[in-house]
């Protein structure tokens, strides 16, 4: 059984058809390398898996349970998590943003604690857990996302050119955490050019071209 | 010649604590503090719903709020007045000439500056963050209330500006306030009637008070902005 499955997936901007997909399926465990030329609709398309975009959808299911197209956001966050290509970091301390989602869940103070030190130690940005996220570097911002993102442990990861616009040192940093990542059952789809995370082992290559996905 | 020396003696009544000074300039600041205090949660909401929902008759609450900011403050002293006097519908509540009317026509003076300033911050607040919050896993009035959060430095500026303006208006506290001796006497109704009299020391001396105040708010407002922009 597919972990996501969106079946009559269209997205158009006015005349502009973008893509339209007969059928998507992505199973637990997989990292699937999303690629295409700029415009072909890579961002749109996470985002509409994601539920933060509308697009016409025939159905979408996930683990085996029909979800309403306009609903996704609302039913599968933070089960399906989606990072932008410049994350935003919300205007507190980076412990905070870390703690944000099991926050917002509403775990107590005293247990997420241990569970935000565990997820800053693993992103190695322990070190700026107090720091105001405005003085952070792009490649930290991005480590600080995957680390809010992971700690809420989601089944599908959604992230968008992760890579993109960070200095050699910080991209292989933040590659080396999507490894991780990929490498621990989770669903990750990467929009991305990077060759670094082309040789991603065993990722499924999707390739948006021409409005189809191939 | 005569403005040096007033503004010298000004300067030695307010550094003698002159007791009828300093009680007209607690007034001020109580009235303009509970106004901000009254006005701020009901304008910070509806500046917010404004901008964050789409409803049925929006762009006309948006312009009222927007027409309401440039409405001459003794337009609103005149209905608040019509509105507490005896033959008004409030006249049996005995609020005309009393602090509380002062701070009721404050409050509705600094609510339009609030509730637009909210409106422009959020709406001006990045699209990220409403959706780093949904993706996270946040209910809607928490997302709401990040939204809130990242704006905050924002909504403070707002009240600055809100305490900057009821603090220098005198239309509506002369009108409800009735510029009463140790109990409705302002900062600005004490200069208008201090300076009729031909009696400038007192004048000054406030008019002193009120620019190191307007100075104070700026400055403070710069802080803010500049807080806010730091991201």
């Amino acid at each position: 059984m597919s972990l996501m499955l969106v079946r009559g997936l269209r997205k158009s901007f006015g005349e502009r058809l973008l893509f339209d997909v007969a059928e998507l399926a992505l199973q637990s465990g997989s990292s699937y390398l999303l690629t295409g030329g700029n415009g072909s609709g890579k961002t749109t398309m996470l985002r509409i898996l994601a539920g933060l975009e509308t697009a016409q959808i025939g159905s979408v299911s996930f683990e085996g349970v029909t979800i309403p197209a306009g609903e996704i956001c609302t039913q599968l966050s933070p089960r399906v998590v989606y990072l932008h290509q410049h994350p935003y970091l919300f205007s507190s301390s980076v412990a905070a943003n870390v703690a944000y989602g099991l926050k917002a869940a509403g775990m107590a103070h005293a247990k997420r604690e241990a569970l935000v030190r565990e997820a800053m130690t693993w992103a190695g940005v322990n070190h700026l857990a107090h720091i105001a996220p405005h003085k952070l570097s792009g490649g930290e911002k991005q480590r600080v996302a995957l680390a809010r993102a992971r700690i809420l442990n989601p089944k599908m990861l959604l992230l968008d050119e992760p890579t993109a616009n960070l200095d050699e040192e910080a991209r292989r940093q933040v590659a080396g955490l999507i490894r991780q990542m990929c490498d621990n059952n989770h669903c990750v789809v990467i929009a991305t050019h990077d060759p670094e995370l082309m040789t991603l082992k065993d990722a499924v290559q999707l390739r948006l071209e021409n409005a189809a996905l191939r | 010649m005569e403005l040096l020396q007033s503004t010298a003696e000004a300067l030695r009544l307010l550094m003698a604590g002159d007791a009828e000074l300093w009680g007209i300039i607690f007034v001020s600041v109580k009235v303009c503090f509970l106004a901000l205090v009254i006005a701020t949660p009901p304008a910070v909401l509806l500046g917010f719903f404004l901008a964050s929902r789409i409803f049925p008759g929006r762009r006309v609450l948006i312009v009222a709020v927007q027409t309401l900011l440039a409405l001459p403050t003794v337009v609103i002293g005149l209905i608040l007045y019509m509105l507490l006097s005896r033959q008004g519908p409030f006249g049996s509540m005995h609020l005309l000439f009393t602090q509380q009317a002062m701070v009721i026509g404050e409050a509705i003076l600094a609510f339009p500056i609030l509730a637009a300033l909210t409106l422009s911050a959020v709406q001006a607040v990045d699209p990220r963050v409403a959706e780093t919050a949904r993706t996270l896993g946040a209910k809607p009035w928490r997302t709401s209330l990040t939204m809130l959060l990242e704006v905050r430095f924002a909504v403070m500026a707002a009240m600055v500006s809100g305490f900057g303006r009821v603090i220098s208006e005198i239309g509506c506290a002369m009108m409800v306030g009735g510029n009463i001796a140790g109990v409705t006497r302002n900062i600005t109704t004490a200069i208008a009637l201090e300076t009729s009299k031909g009696e400038f020391v007192e004048g000054i001396a406030l008019g002193i008070v009120l620019v190191i105040i307007a100075l104070t708010i700026n400055f403070g407002l710069a802080l803010l902005q500049g807080r806010g922009g730091s991201r």
